[in-house]
């Protein structure tokens, strides 16, 4: 077992590669691609279309697009085999092409990131089980960076709290196995919510499970039964539905505001060419699998850690990106004027030698500075400064009723949809309800403005309990007491006891995770510290200086102890377990490798993590540098106009506005 | 007595070949097996034994022409007996796995998994039927089968067998074939040689390549186990050995004879045999050859290292010494090794001369001790095995380092290949042969002929997983036990009890299988890992379990599979009568219906007493439908649905649906009266009005807001922004005579300024009184009407603003600001 060499992501990051480029090279001489969307980004994560052409790949076609031809003998089929909607579709097109008739097609399917019974059974309806080569693709976390792995499902969010599918978690479940693999087992988990109470039991079912099925290995230790991991300290899950009103405010960070305004997917997000300017010619790999798009042109700005003004940049608050690029721009602007100072040969050459440099720099610091101005120029609106006041309002736990007029006036305004369901799901959650008259209101007014079809989305809304009616239960429940645990977060007793809102918050040099929403704590953040910076919490509540408390954070005591009783007034099962090796095993273990330095935890957010949350937790992380080290998994990054879009319903009345 | 090293012996080129006595009398005297069509399996695997029906058969009583297909062990010892009935056997073969193979006449396959008798079958397809099947040829996975209209299909895994088709092979009388198995060809897969008339051809599955030969008909091809020679035999009675592209001939060699042999098939890389009736010829390199001659029939095994030679009376394994063992034994030799060895006879006779051999062969004796562990590797004899591994260890007990992993693996291995040649087991693996079965393999092997107990010696000595062998056990435990279920399943547990590994879901299965389903359920309670457990449960009806253990699972995908299942079978009533109590699966139902199945839908959702939900899908509907009487059909539905109920929520929910269809009415009206084609179908209430104000129909957007109740404040907005959009200032500046707005002067002014007229934007900023002065300073500012704003501040009396204004204002404008200033500067 060795364990210890590469970090997860790059462990991911290359198994992937590997097994995908294996599983293409299985299938002999040219072929063409067919992949379904939501794979395509991930895919692009982690090998490069000229790589899958150096593999055989002719031409790559996306599932949706049903435009898969006859050009190559050899078709790849590449889906999730969890969607039987997808296995059909494949199966259609398999058909489709079989009845084409002039070409003989061998063909392939590599099902991501396992084949499933109920796939099985659709293409055995389908007859033609026996015409397909079968294979699967074990593609569980993906890297977005060095401390985040993602799942990167989509429709997580939907299925988790719309769906109540609970696909995700098993998927999750798998996912984290593979890390116990590599690792050990996590020594405790800790968790919130009940979905993560879900999760955690799968875990322990599937140890015991892969504990059966570890034969008798006598000869080698390692095979049988893992162990504890020496090296990770705990494993951390938060359940989405614990914190929905966190990820419905605006995120405030750089990159939660591209991903507001602009959106990110897989590291990438698609700007307007009038924004950014045209793609530069180095990149033209990834624009050669994109097909032709209608609309404005697009250019993908790769958003990672590769580039290094925006690792910079992600994590801060907004109002201070632009000094950073100022300071960024002057510096650069000093040492390219450098050449002129530059005497000897020797230091010319160093100056050309780092040309390649400034000009990547250059070219970043050119689209960043776009970008900023442009997302500046939104942020000045007036819309979003009275969504931002309500927003701010209902964070701070001012009476809500006070912002019941920006609203209507929002929506007579025809600001999106999403922004205003946002707004009123953000009530919702933080004050346990809108008032029944309100909400009738809203809902009249919203389906007058925006369509009638939105009575489905107010219907999903509900469901996923998002925005409900305030029954009378729950306005009892509403301030004071956090003894009546269970079926809401309580925001009210939660901003008191656990300081969510802090109004001196510098966002310039920060010394509060609050920093990131202007003031707000996000409250799943706030959990995590509960778990990992207890003494920081204790010190914040009782109002010390919080800076001073820090230092003296090793002396823990593990889980949730010393907040038990304030956890339990937010939503859902609360939890810590140990899990136990063979003793013996252990000690002895302990004594070879001795008590090691760096210790890993694995945040796990179940249902999905906004950008703010990520640059929150990455701040705690600096903070617990040398001691810890804190990756951040999640089942794919969220943010309020995805968690609205799974509520709302996309059709219309009507044949006019069939393609709006 | 020591047996002579060198015997059986036979030089043939350069190269010694050895020829091994492995069991006595094989088979009874009254299996004739010159009748008989032999196969058999690779690693001295079992022997297929089947009648040959092209031979006389001489009428015996009982016999009959009941035909059957015998198994033995390489020792004789019958396995078992399968009865044939069916068509004409074709082929006969084996897998590595030791999977029998039986491709019958008419294209089916049955593939017997173990020995016991229990098999599989399919059929080759592909116009099998039609043309019937010719003659097979098996590789260690796979097989190729040869149609009598010369159409070759491939089968190249049994788990999931896709029989497919070769390129089409050109007309032509077939003289003999061959296959090149998937390890050794360009393309990966599977390749087949056939001779057809003069020629060669290679068949892979895209095209026939004519390899363009003359000396045809070719009555033999053979491919080596390394795939790089093929032999030929001519019908002039000679065998050619040419290399794999056909381009060169390495030997030749004349049999000067006539008949064809019944076999050419290869003894290691380099030898070829020839097999007549009772005369075997081994055919070295360049044409030498040595010739065995046999009482009776004698049959040819090939294995990859060597051949098996079956008859009556023996079974021996000819093959080609191997370089080690020739470097000790060949006579004269004086290799370091050999000298090791003759010092341990010294060393016996406490001669001298032992330390003299060691001193001798010093600096080459780590390479004389591996040399001899090798070397007893090979060696078949118990006497010889010892006697080198002797040397081997005295000679290592000399050298001051020296690894000794190797000789103890050798050791254990020795003793399992020991274990396995037994009479009584009937394995005659050789070392090589035992290196690539793997123990694993052997385990299966054993598991297969029912050897437990030998198995899991082995396990425990190799230190490799029992549970296989175990759950074996069990499965043929319940089988054949004759006492009742609660005794089987006690026993068995008990006997498994700690043993880590265990699938009691297959032992379950093997229970279901002959019918006791009590005692699977039973065993299947034991069953660890819950997903194992629901595909046999669906199996024995135990529906509600299978759900149940499924949702335990967490596995979505096994939860829906058992869905899926249970509603093909169950009539519908008790199929959501099982769904109603989980909510896992009545959310997966849900699900998986909304995009497939909302007339299910609709049904759960009634049988629930849903309404808003019922309503909601015939709502989801109506959006998809493009029919208008349709799409009214269902909101009307919807509304119905909506009506009964008295709560709050539905009731409004009910109100809302029906003005939806009333919404879509008047829009249709609209479209009928004001625009060419539907503008208005479909667009949200808001919307509409918004386009009649922009389009200039005031009036009626006023009709429609007081129709529809809309809130005074919310049409005060899109007609702003319509008339904006429009750019109609007039009808704004109308409005702004009106006292008082419902959404206040300031966002008209915005909107205007917004689209760009000051002018008019300006006329507004004395109307917003209740705006702080120092708000409509700047209102005036952004008009560029600095004057105005200097008047507001004048009024104000806020001097500093004045200073600021001063600095903006030019020409005019910054004399009269001046003025103000001055105005205002407290008089000294």
């Amino acid at each position: 077992m060795a364990p210890f060499s590469g970090s997860d992501a790059d462990h991911f990051k290359d198994k992937a590669r590997r097994d995908l480029l294996t599983l293409l090279e299985s299938v002999r001489g040219k072929k063409n691609l067919v992949i379904s969307q939501e794979l395509a980004g991930p895919v692009g994560l982690f090998v490069k279309f000229s790589e899958l052409q150096d593999y055989g790949v002719h031409r790559v076609f996306y599932l949706e697009n049903a435009n898969i031809d006859s050009s190559q003998r050899n078709v790849v089929f590449l889906v999730r085999g969890e969607k039987a909607r997808h296995v059909r579709i494949v199966a259609e097109q398999i058909k489709r092409l079989q009845n084409n008739g002039n070409v003989e097609h061998e063909f392939s399917i590599f099902f991501s990131p396992r084949r499933t019974l109920v796939g099985n059974a659709v293409l055995e309806e389908a007859g033609i089980t026996g015409d397909v080569n079968i294979a699967e693709f074990p593609l569980l976390f993906m890297p977005l960076e060095q401390d985040i792995l993602s799942l990167e499902l989509d429709d997580s969010f939907s299925d988790l709290y719309l769906h109540k599918d609970p696909g995700c978690i098993f998927h999750a479940a798998k996912a984290l196995m593979s890390i116990q693999q590599r690792h050990g087992y996590f020594p405790r988990i800790v968790g919130k919510g009940d979905n993560a109470r879900r999760l955690t039991d799968l875990l322990l079912r599937m140890r015991k499970e892969l504990d059966a099925e570890e034969s008798s290995g006598l000869a080698d230790p390692s095979a049988r039964g893992l162990l504890p991991s020496p090296n990770v300290e705990n494993l951390i899950i938060i359940d989405r539905d614990v914190d929905f009103g966190t990820a419905l405010l605006t995120q405030l960070t750089y990159e939660g505001l591209i991903d507001e305004y602009v959106g990110i997917k897989n590291n990438q997000a698609d700007v307007d060419t009038s924004i950014v300017g045209p793609a530069s010619a180095p990149q033209p790999q990834e624009s050669s699998k994109t097909p032709q798009q209608h609309g404005p042109p697009k250019r993908k700005v790769q958003l990672d850690a590769s580039d290094q003004l925006f690792n910079q940049l992600r994590d801060a608050n907004f109002a201070i990106v632009g000094d950073i690029l100022n300071k960024v721009a002057r510096r650069l602007e000093n040492e390219y004027e450098a050449r002129h100072t530059a005497k000897t040969t020797g230091e010319l050459r160093e100056f050309v030698n780092r040309l390649p440099t400034y000009q990547v720099e250059h070219q970043s610091l050119r689209t960043h500075t776009n970008l900023a101005e442009e997302i500046m120029r939104l942020t000045r609106s007036e819309t979003f400064r009275k969504t931002l006041e309500v927003q701010q309002n209902n964070a701070a736990g001012a009476d809500s009723t006070y912002q019941h007029e920006t609203i209507e006036e929002l929506i007579a305004r025809d600001v999106p949809l999403k922004t205003v369901l946002r707004l009123l799901c953000l009530e919702s959650c933080m004050s346990g309800g809108l008032r029944p008259r309100d909400l009738e209101n809203f809902k009249r007014q919203i389906v007058q403005a925006y369509g009638h079809q939105h009575l489905l989305t107010f219907w999903a809304l509900e469901k996923m309990e998002l925005l409900q009616p305030r029954s009378p239960a729950t306005t009892m429940l509403l301030p004071t007491s956090g003894a009546q645990a269970g079926t809401k977060t309580n925001y009210g007793y939660l901003r008191k006891n656990l300081r969510l809102v802090i109004e001196e918050v510098s966002e310039k040099d920060p010394n509060d995770i609050s920093y990131v929403y202007s003031g707000f704590a996000p409250l799943s953040v706030r959990l995590v510290q509960c778990v990992l910076q207890k003494s920081y919490m204790v010190s914040l509540i009782k109002g010390g200086t919080p800076a001073a408390a820090l230092n003296n954070a090793s002396t823990m005591s593990p889980g949730w102890l010393g907040f038990e009783d304030v956890v339990k007034s937010a939503r859902g099962a609360t939890f810590s377990i140990v899990q136990k090796g063979d003793d013996k095993a252990v000690r002895a273990r302990q004594t070879l490798s001795g008590n090691s330095g760096t210790k890993t935890v694995y945040v796990f957010f179940l249902g999905g993590i906004t950008f703010t949350e990520i640059a929150a937790l990455r701040f705690i992380a600096a903070q617990e540098a040398p001691k810890r080290k804190i990756v951040i998994c999640t089942t794919s990054i969220i943010s309020g106009d995805r968690m609205m879009e799974a509520a709302i319903e996309k059709g219309s009345f009507g044949p006019a506005n069939a393609s709006k | 007595m020591a047996p002579n090293p060198l015997a059986n012996w036979e030089k043939i080129g350069n190269s010694f070949y050895r020829k091994l006595a492995v069991y006595d009398a094989i088979f009874e005297d009254d299996v004739e097996l010159e009748n008989y069509l032999v196969a058999g399996a690779p690693y001295g695997g079992a022997i297929a034994l089947y009648r040959d029906e092209t031979k006389p058969l001489r009428l015996r009583d009982g016999q009959g022409s009941r035909s059957t297909i015998d198994v033995y062990s390489c020792s004789g010892q019958r396995i078992n007996r399968i009865n044939w009935e069916q068509a004409t056997i074709r082929g006969l073969g084996w897998s590595d796995k030791e999977e029998l193979l039986i491709v019958s006449e008419d294209g089916t396959v049955r593939r017997y998994l173990g020995l016991d008798g229990e098999f599989t079958s399919f059929s080759l397809g592909n116009g099998a039927e039609e043309y019937g099947v010719r003659a097979c040829q098996f590789w260690s996975s796979g097989l190729v089968a040869l149609l009598s209209n010369n159409q070759l299909i491939v089968v190249s895994k049994y788990d999931e067998p896709r029989p497919r088709l070769l390129a089409p092979c050109p007309e032509g009388e077939v003289s003999s074939w061959a296959l090149i198995p998937p390890a050794h060809t360009l393309s990966r897969s599977v390749e087949v040689l056939l001779a057809v008339d003069k020629t060669v051809f290679l068949i892979d599955s895209t095209e026939a390549e004519d390899k363009i030969l003359q000396n045809g008909p070719f009555k033999h091809i053979s491919v080596s186990p390394d795939g790089l020679s093929v032999a030929l035999f001519t019908a002039e009675g000679k065998l050619w050995v040419v290399s794999n592209d056909f381009q060169s001939k390495t030997s030749e060699y004349d049999s000067k004879s006539r008949v064809p042999p019944s076999t050419v098939t290869w003894c290691g890389k380099e030898a070829v045999i020839l097999a007549w009736e009772d005369e075997i010829h081994l055919v070295g390199l360049n044409g030498v050859a040595s010739k065995y001659y046999y009482d009776g029939r004698v049959h040819v095994i090939p294995e990859f290292d060597g051949v098996r030679l079956v008859t009556n009376e023996t079974c021996e394994f000819l093959h080609k010494v191997a370089g080690v063992t020739e470097e000790i034994f060949r006579l004269g030799s004086s290799s370091p090794a050999s000298v090791l060895l003759d010092s341990v006879d010294q060393l016996e006779k406490k001669s001298p001369r032992a330390d003299e051999n060691i001193q001798r062969i010093r600096s080459s004796l780590p390479s004389a001790v591996d040399t001899c562990i090798k070397a007893a590797g090979h060696e078949y004899d118990g006497f010889w095995q010892k006697r080198l591994l002797k040397a081997a260890s005295f000679g290592k007990s000399v050298l001051d380092l020296y690894n000794s992993d190797e000789f103890v693996e050798m050791t254990e291995k020795l003793r399992v290949l020991k274990s396995l040649r037994d009479y009584r087991i009937g394995l005659p693996l050789t070392y090589e042969q035992y290196l690539r079965l793997t123990p694993d393999g052997l385990i299966e092997r054993l598991i297969n002929r029912h050897e437990y107990l030998l198995a899991i010696r082995i396990s425990e000595y190799l230190q490799i997983p029992a549970d296989r062998v175990y759950v074996h056990w069990a499965s043929q435990k319940v089988k054949v036990s004759t006492v009742d279920d609660e005794a089987v399943c006690k026993l068995i547990v008990q006997r498994l009890d700690g043993k880590p590994g265990i699938s009691f879901e297959a032992i379950a299965q093997a229970a279901y299988n002959e019918g006791r389903s009590h005692l699977a359920t039973q065993l299947l309670n034991h069953e660890p890992r819950g997903g194992k457990q629901v595909p046999l449960l669906l199996n024995m009806e135990e529906d509600e379990l299978a759900l149940d253990k499924a949702i335990d699972s967490g596995d979505d995908d096994l939860v829906n599979y058992v869905l899926l299942h249970l509603k093909s079978k169950l009539p519908l009533a008790s199929f959501f009568r099982l769904i109603n109590t989980r909510p896992m699966a009545s959310a997966l139902v849900e699900t998986a219906a909304r995009g497939e199945d909302t007339e299910l839908l609709k049904d759960l959702f009634y049988q629930d007493d849903r309404p808003i939900d019922g309503a909601n899908v015939l709502l989801a509907e109506a959006l998809r439908e493009s029919d208008r009487a349709r799409q009214t059909e269902k909101l009307q539905l919807a509304s119905r649905l909506l009506s009964d109920s008295k709560e709050p929520t539905v009731v409004l929910n009910q109100k809302l649906v029906t003005e939806a269809s009333q919404l879509l009415k008047t829009q249709e009206a609209l479209d009928k009266d004001l625009a060419d084609n539907s503008e208005y179908l479909g667009l949200s209430l808001n919307e509409t009005v918004y386009r009649l104000v922009r389009a200039g129909y005031g009036k009626r957007a006023q009709k429609i807001q007081s129709e529809f109740k809309m809130p005074e404040k919310t049409f005060w907005w899109l007609r702003l922004r319509a008339l904006v959009a429009k750019r109609d200032w007039g009808e704004l500046e109308e409005i702004a005579k009106v006292k008082k707005s419902p959404i206040g002067w300031e966002s008209f002014y915005n909107e205007i300024l917004g689209a760009g007229n000051t002018k008019l934007a300006s006329g507004f900023v004395p109307k917003c009184t209740h705006l702080p002065p120092a708000e409509r300073i700047e209102m005036w500012v952004k008009c560029g009407m600095i004057v105005k704003a200097g008047e507001e501040a004048q009024k104000a009396k806020d001097l500093n603003t004045l200073e600021l204004l001063r600095t903006k204002a030019s020409g005019p404008a910054a004399t009269e600001i001046e003025r103000m200033i001055n105005q205002l500067k407290p008089k000294k």
